[in-house]
C-alpha cells in the first residue's frame, strides 16, 4: 500500500468498487485476534467448545471482522480521510476457521455536509458459503480540492 | 447443522411453523424493558490506556500498515497530535479487566474450562432467562473523536433498544441491542455504539453457567 497517494472527494464516483481484500482464517490468526481484541470467548479459538455451543467450528469475532472493513476503508480514503460511522454491520453466518473472508465494497453515495465532503461506502464480507457480514456501510470524509 | 446462526426470516418461518413459541414468553420481561438503562449509572472503565503495543497487535492480525497507527510523525503530519488507535479499537479498549488482584478465575484444569469471570458477556439481568451461550451479532457506531495513545475509555449507560426472541440454527434465545456511549478520561464523547448480542441456550451439548462444557450432559 502506497500511503503517499491521497484520494480526493472529487476523484470518487458513485458505484466505484473498493479493492478486494482477502483474510484467510487460520487457528493462528484467530488466536492472535483474541489477544488483539481481548475477546477471549472460547467460541473464537477452541473448536470443541465452539461446536458444543452450536457453531460448526471456531469462528472470527466481530472486532476482527470490523477491523477488516476498517482496513479496506482506510486504504481507500487514505491518511487524510476520517472514518465517521459504521452502519449495518451484521454477522449473518459464521466465518469459521479454514475459510477465507473476502471483503468488498463500493461507493454508495457522495455528498457534502457543511465543510465536510462525505462518502458512504457499502461494505460486505463473503466466505465460501456466501455473504457473511453485511451488507452494511461505513461513512467517511475525504479531503476536497475545493475546500 | 446449518451454515451458521442465520437470522434469516425464511429460517425463522420454518422454525415458527414447527415449534411451539411458548419459550419466547421467558423473554417477555426483557421485552417490556426496552428503553431502560441497564447500567448502574457509573462509568465502566476499560482495563488499560491505549498504548502503541496494543494498537500494533490489532494491526498485526489485520496485516494493516497504516502509519497513523504506529508512526507519530506521520500522524502529526496529517493533523493528529499523536498515534491514533483504529476506530474499531475503541470497543476493545472499553473492556474491563479479565482479572483483578485477589480474584481467582481459573478453578479447573479441564482443557475447555472457562474462567469464572468474563468481562465480555454483555449485560446480565434478572429480567432475562438463564442462558449459557452468547455472541455479538451486529453493530452500528458513530465516531466523534480519535482515540489517542494515552487515552482511557469507559462505557457510559447501556440502554436496551430491542429484544427479539428467535430460534436459530444454534439454539433458542434473543437478539438484544444496547446503546452505549464510549467516553475518554476527559469525559469527551468518543463514540456512540449500538451493539447486538445473541443470548441463547445451545440446542445440544450445553455449557454450564460459567461457560464450562457440561460433560454430564454429553
Amino acid at each position: 500500500m502506497d500511503w503517499t497517494k491521497q484520494r480526493y472527494w472529487e476523484d470518487v464516483s458513485e458505484g466505484e468498487p473498493l479493492p478486494t481484500l482477502r483474510f484467510p482464517l487460520s487457528i493462528y490468526r484467530l488466536v492472535m485476534s483474541a489477544g488483539a481484541t481481548r475477546d477471549y470467548n472460547a467460541i473464537h479459538h477452541n473448536s470443541e467448545f465452539a461446536r458444543r455451543s452450536g457453531a460448526p467450528d471456531m469462528y472470527a469475532n466481530g472486532l476482527l471482522l470490523q477491523g477488516m472493513w476498517e482496513r479496506s476503508v482506510r486504504e481507500f480514503i487514505g491518511l487524510d480521510g476520517a472514518i465517521r460511522a459504521l452502519r449495518g454491520f451484521r454477522m449473518k453466518i459464521f466465518n469459521t476457521v479454514g475459510d477465507t473472508v473476502v471483503v468488498q465494497g463500493r461507493v454508495k453515495r457522495k455528498w457534502r455536509e457543511g465543510k465536510d465532503a462525505l462518502v458512504e461506502l457499502e461494505m460486505w464480507s463473503e466466505n465460501a458459503k456466501g455473504v457473511s457480514v453485511g451488507p452494511g456501510s461505513m461513512i467517511a470524509t475525504l479531503p476536497s480540492r475545493s475546500a | 447443522m446449518g451454515t451458521g446462526w442465520e437470522r434469516l426470516e425464511a429460517d425463522n418461518n420454518v422454525m415458527e411453523n414447527t415449534v411451539s413459541d411458548d419459550w419466547k414468553k421467558d423473554w417477555d420481561r426483557m421485552k417490556t424493558a426496552v428503553g431502560r438503562d441497564f447500567s448502574d449509572g457509573n462509568p465502566v472503565w476499560g482495563a488499560d490506556a491505549v498504548e502503541p503495543g496494543g494498537v500494533r497487535r490489532y494491526l498485526e492480525v489485520l496485516e494493516f500498515d497504516c502509519p497513523l497507527h504506529f508512526d507519530r510523525d506521520a500522524a502529526q503530519a496529517h493533523g493528529y497530535r499523536d498515534i491514533i488507535h483504529l476506530a474499531c479499537g475503541a470497543g476493545p479498549m472499553a473492556i474491563p479487566p479479565q482479572w483483578k488482584p485477589g480474584l481467582t478465575i481459573f478453578n479447573s484444569d479441564d482443557a475447555h474450562a472457562q474462567p469464572d469471570h468474563s468481562p465480555i458477556r454483555g449485560i446480565q439481568s434478572d429480567l432475562m432467562p438463564k442462558t449459557t451461550g452468547y455472541f455479538a451479532t451486529e453493530a452500528e457506531i458513530d465516531y466523534f473523536l480519535p482515540l489517542y495513545v494515552g487515552d482511557r475509555i469507559c462505557l457510559v449507560g447501556s440502554v436496551l433498544l430491542s429484544c427479539d426472541p428467535k430460534e436459530t440454527s444454534v439454539g433458542r434465545g434473543a437478539f438484544c441491542v444496547f446503546e452505549t456511549e464510549l467516553r475518554n478520561q476527559r469525559d469527551e464523547l468518543v463514540a456512540k455504539r449500538r451493539a447486538g448480542m445473541y443470548y441463547y441456550n445451545p440446542k445440544s451439548k450445553p455449557v454450564n453457567a460459567t461457560g464450562n462444557v457440561d460433560r454430564k450432559a454429553n
